[in-house]
């Protein structure tokens, strides 16, 4: 996962608050404002019932417009549908009104802006501006087929200011607060990357004191003692000593190489026991190796654990890439026979014995 | 007796200098003689007397690995071999592309070293475990091409068994193993860069009956141009 992904949901969460708000926002303002003054003024209108007809399919738009805010429903078409037809609902209910008081008496005009900002505040403001302008220029052009009188004029710029104004003004702070919710998201996310950095850095430089203190209560004691002579390197137990320790400084640089697959880890981690009882556990890889599967895996490291707790002082172990698979083969000094665990899920297992040492190899071919 | 063979030490590390030269020392037959000692190759060359026939370089010396300065010593009449901490098979055959007769890790040192140092200075190939590694992880398009056989004595001599079982394992005889092994070897002196020591290796190689001259040309036709010196005239 990329660190985009949480930062998008973060500020998503922010931003759904305030599509839900602006819905709130204007279905309230169609139901209370334009459905309040369009029952206060029934009786003005010259037909109430095609008034109230508009005022449903405003209601429609409403609710649609709200359905595609709040599904996130993309595309500029959905949005634009929705807007023009509370536009020329809008402008219908006011071509219909009384010529005198058109003004006075418009219910819609409020609406259709409302609608306007529900469904075009996500998309780039200059469409709202034009549908804001485009309404206005509806609404005038109706009162200048009415007639355009001083006070008519003083009316409809009182009303868009008003309403206008006020859609404008939500729409920018809708925009504004959006933008910062993005920004608020961001820095908490890098927040908790950082936080996410911090405690691995810690995990990892807890397993490198805790490889260090290994090392301090077996090298370290080792190599003072060769230092201060009283190990003699002469001595056969300090030999095997000395290939011990030598074996853990290279697992411990291993662990920082990439290895293929965790056949090889787990190799590793078997040969942990035979290395505490003091065997010299050496493990090569030729090539690069394929895949192989757990069940097999299974059996291979069986056999390995088997070598390993027969093993008196060293073993070798390595993997190689073979023609369909791989082989994974120990050479120990096992002294006698070691019954090696049973066959299966792909592998086989040979072995020959030459005086005290064994070599047993599995081989693993992919189907 | 025979005379001892001469050899240099080139290594940056003094302790590990002094470790090789007890190893050498240790060796019942005393059948190497160390002549110089030096901590970087410039050291090599303004070492006083005649120049040791073999030398054994520490590939990393101060830090920096020194294969490309493996032609220069070759072409200087030396016979090299490789002893490094380095078991990356990618190192191990550029060193050996770039004409070093042999590489020793340095956990094969105390029981190859020697050996290794007296097969160079008889242009025999000597193929250490690290070695035979190399060879079975080698992917270059340009690799030789090797037998069963001796993909299957490379392999088993890898594993770490020794040539005696890797003989019975294969129902042949120890030193038919040594044979097939030095082949895969001879075949790899035959291919990518040129160097006197690599004609040198495949000269004895043919002369001992390891490889027959047939089965070095199909090898060498891709590697080698006109301007070569022919096959068969030894480097020293």
């Amino acid at each position: 996962m990329n660190a985009a992904q949480p930062t998008a949901l973060m500020s998503g969460r922010y931003q759904r608050a305030f599509t839900i708000a602006v819905v709130f926002l204007v279905a309230g303002w169609h139901l209370a404002g334009a459905g309040g003054q369009l029952l206060h003024n029934r009786t003005a209108y010259g037909s109430f019932a095609f008034q109230a007809a508009m005022w449903l399919i405003m209601a429609l738009a409403v609710i649609a417009g709200s359905v595609l805010v709040l599904h996130d429903v993309p595309g500029w078409r959905p949005a634009w549908a929705v807007a023009v037809i509370a536009l020329a609902a809008s402008t219908a209910a006011a071509a219909a009104s009384p010529d005198a008081r058109m003004l006075a008496v418009n219910w819609a005009w409020g609406s259709a802006g409302w609608i306007g900002v529900l469904v075009l505040f996500r998309r780039r403001f200059t469409e709202l501006a034009w549908f804001l302008a485009a309404e206005a220029a509806a609404i005038l052009a109706v009162q200048v087929g009415d007639g355009l009188h001083r006070t008519d004029l003083a009316g409809f710029l009182a009303l868009l200011a008003w309403s206008t104004g006020a859609q404008v003004a939500v729409a920018a702070g809708v925009r504004a607060l959006r933008l910062a919710a993005g920004q608020a998201a961001a820095a908490a996310q890098s927040e908790h990357a950082a936080r996410e950095r911090a405690a691995t850095a810690e995990i990892v430089q807890a397993a490198r004191h805790a490889r260090w203190l290994a090392l301090q209560e077996s090298a370290v004691p080792l190599v003072a003692e060769l230092a201060e002579g009283t190990a003699d390197p002469g001595d056969a137990q300090v030999r095997i000593r000395c290939a011990v320790q030598a074996a853990r400084l290279r697992r411990l640089l291993a662990e920082g190489d990439e290895v293929s697959g965790s056949l090889v880890h787990e190799l590793h981690a078997s040969a942990d026991v035979a290395e505490r009882r003091g065997v010299a556990v050496e493990i090569e890889t030729a090539g690069p190796l394929p895949p192989v599967p757990g069940p097999a895996r299974r059996v291979i490291t069986d056999a390995a654990i088997a070598i390993l707790t027969a093993a008196r002082s060293r073993v070798r172990i390595t993997l190689a890439a073979v023609a369909a698979g791989i082989a994974v083969s120990f050479v120990a000094d096992t002294g006698a026979a070691v019954l090696l665990p049973a066959i299966g899920d792909g592998v086989s297992i040979e072995h020959q014995q030459d005086g005290a040492m064994l070599w047993a190899e599995a081989r693993w071919n992919s189907p | 007796m025979e005379q001892p063979v001469t050899a240099a030490i080139v290594e940056d590390h003094p302790v590990v200098t002094e470790g090789v030269a007890s190893w050498i020392r240790s060796d019942p037959g005393q059948r190497v003689r160390l002549v110089q000692t030096a901590r970087d190759l410039a050291g090599l060359r303004s070492a006083p007397g005649p120049p040791a026939e073999v030398v054994i370089l520490d590939l990393e010396l101060s830090g920096e690995l020194v294969t490309r300065q493996i032609p220069g010593l070759v072409s200087a009449g030396y016979r090299v071999v490789a002893f490094s901490g380095h078991t990356d098979p990618a190192i191990v055959m550029e060193t050996l592309d770039s004409g070093a007769h042999a590489y020793v890790s340095k956990e094969e040192g105390r029981d190859h070293l020697v050996e290794a140092v007296l097969a160079a200075a008889a242009d025999r190939p000597y193929v250490t475990r690290s070695q035979a590694k190399a060879m079975l992880a080698d992917q270059r398009p340009a690799r030789p091409a090797l037998s069963q056989q001796e993909q299957q004595a490379l392999l088993l001599w890898f594993q770490g068994m020794s040539k005696a079982s890797v003989g019975r394992r294969m129902s042949i005889s120890e030193n038919t193993v040594r044979q097939y092994i030095n082949r895969a070897r001879a075949k790899y002196a035959a291919t990518g860069r040129t160097a006197p020591s690599k004609d040198a290796l495949l000269a004895r190689a043919i002369e001992d009956g390891v490889i027959k001259a047939g089965e070095i040309m199909s090898y060498k036709s891709f590697a080698r141009t006109a301007a070569d010196p022919p096959l068969g005239a030894p480097g020293h």
